[in-house]
């Protein structure tokens, strides 16, 4: 009999699970939209229908990321740079620094065998996240997933000399009705976002091999960019936005197999497969 | 009796004040636009147009500000700082700390009891503190910016908000605002994490009694509260906060 684990990763912008069985039994990723506190049995229902599976089949979950507080059934909570780490490392053992780019952080974690050895951390801030090139994308008129092929034919990417992202925004409107080319502004911006993802995660020992995930590793643009300004290739994984829950899942596993071993059963959460209430 | 003319080219606004000596005659603020230049002819046309004189009345006129450079009938620029210091100076002599929340920056000025700058620092790298944070915020809640004041007074629970930065601010506030939170509860939230990013500020110049609030932020009576509250004293806001520097570049052109 095979025992299946999930895990729930929910980001500021995506929400992610993957169900683990010997391998991926199914992934799901739905954006998390403003009523995220609520949508986590949602899109767990859609990955148990995936993975043909009932909720009662799994044998631990745990949620993970910005919301993982709002996953009532999740029978633990971890934080995303562990989940991270593990996920990154069943999928690309070489790697030894990664670089996440989300919806509204970026991060740089160290992993040595599959566990967190340093991480640095920016959610104060949305310029050098997600949110940055999404705003910027919005205000050009450019659909998000067309932002880094568009930038690969720029011919000279322009200087954004703002920082924060509200000042970046009206500096970028500006240079685009002075004239300057679309491709040149969206390599620009991938530039700005590399320059402050880059010296965030310089500040670690940056050693090979670096790997990239989250949204931002689906930018080609911006991986060529952050390749350029850390002075070395990174490797992405197939599906970068789902490190962390897989992460998740496999950590439900190995938790799960400990206790067994032991003779013993985890303590599960209570609460079934309901919605998260709040202002009760 | 002479009269004198102070332009402060603002990157939100542009202010034009007109002095007949050191007593202040007139005003006029506009929204800087694309064309500095034009907005300060424009906005110098206003205030002088208000009581009747021409630009060859004018003894004296000092340009300050992001956009002073481009005022080619300036005779002088002077740096906006400095023209916040004899403005602040010129309406409450003794106010020690200014606190300046414009459309785009925040600073905070520390006077000695001269008047003179002792230490000022701006932040212009961050839209936390600014104007900027009032406008998203107003935009997010379909509301006239000029109301934001009077509906956070009437907040009985402020939000918290985990962050300083205002685009995670607003995608913070639109998930409150879709649990349920009040809009009022909203802009207190919202004043309150402003306030804390001004203060940090105000507190690198030292925080020095009286205090004064200038800019456009000023006439925010939400904010101003937030920041009293967090000086834990009254603070002054002159009746136009939005023109100290443009008074203090009229002042200083009527002593050349």
């Amino acid at each position: 009999m095979i025992n299946y684990f999930a895990g729930v990763d929910i980001g500021s912008t995506m929400t992610k699970v993957v169900i683990y069985g010997e391998g991926i039994r199914a992934m799901i990723i739905g954006p998390t939209g403003p009523e995220h506190r609520k949508l986590a049995n949602k899109v767990m229902e859609e990955a148990l229908i995936q993975a043909h599976l009932k909720f009662e089949d799994l044998s631990y979950i745990i949620a993970t990321g910005y919301g993982r507080i709002n996953v009532p059934f999740a029978d633990r909570q971890v934080t995303e740079i562990t989940c991270h780490a593990k996920g990154l490392h069943s999928l690309l053992p070489t790697v030894k620094t990664v670089v996440d780019i989300g919806g509204q952080d970026s991060k740089g974690i160290k992993i040595k065998d599959g566990r967190v050895v340093s991480f640095v951390m920016n959610d104060k801030c949305a310029a050098g996240t997600g949110r940055f090139i999404e705003i910027m994308a919005d205000s050009l008129g450019v659909p998000l997933n067309d932002m880094g092929r568009l930038s690969l034919t720029a011919d000279k990417p322009a200087m954004i000399s703002s920082t924060c992202t509200v000042f970046a925004e009206h500096e970028v409107t500006n240079q685009l009705s002075g004239g300057e080319t679309l491709p040149n502004l969206v390599a620009g911006i991938h530039e700005s976002v590399a320059t402050r993802v880059a010296s965030l995660v310089k500040k670690l020992n940056i050693e090979p091999d670096v790997a990239i995930t989250g949204g931002g590793a689906k930018n080609i643009g911006l991986v060529k960019a952050l390749e350029k300004k850390l002075g070395c290739p990174v490797l992405i994984p197939p599906e970068p936005l789902i490190t962390g829950a897989l992460g998740a899942a496999i950590l439900a596993k190995e938790i799960f197999e400990k206790y067994t071993k032991e003779g013993q059963v985890p303590e599960r959460s209570k609460s079934g497969l309901q919605e998260a209430k709040f202002f009760d | 009796m002479a009269f004198f003319l102070g332009i402060d080219v603002g990157s939100g606004y542009t202010k034009a004040v007109v002095c007949e000596d050191t007593s202040l005659r007139s005003y006029s603020i506009i929204p800087s636009g694309g064309d500095y230049r034009k907005a300060a002819l424009e906005s110098s046309e206003n205030a002088l147009k208000k009581i009747n004189i021409s630009m060859s009345d004018i003894s004296n006129t000092i340009a300050t500000g992001y956009g002073a450079a481009i005022v080619d009938f300036a005779r002088q620029t002077l740096s906006d700082i400095s023209c916040h210091a004899i403005g602040i100076n010129y309406l409450f002599p003794s106010v020690r700390t200014v606190i300046d929340i414009g459309a785009q920056y925040s600073r905070a000025i520390h006077l000695d009891s001269e008047g003179r700058i002792v230490n000022f620092i701006m932040n212009e790298k961050c839209a936390g503190g600014s104007g900027k944070f009032l406008q998203v915020t107003a935009r997010i809640l379909q509301m006239d910016i000029k109301d934001l004041g009077r509906l956070s007074l009437t907040s009985e629970k402020p939000v918290e908000f985990t962050t300083a930065c205002a685009v995670f601010a607003e995608s913070e506030a639109v998930s409150r605002i879709s649990e349920g939170a009040l809009p009022a509860d909203i802009v207190a939230g919202i004043h309150k994490a402003m306030s804390s990013k001004i203060i940090v500020l105000a507190t690198r110049v030292g925080l020095v009694p009286d205090y004064a609030v200038t800019g456009g932020g000023a006439k925010d009576i939400g904010l101003v509260r937030a920041i009293e509250k967090e000086l834990k004293t009254n603070t002054f806001v002159a009746q136009e906060p939005q023109i100290t520097a443009a008074l203090g570049a009229a002042i200083f052109a009527s002593s050349r």
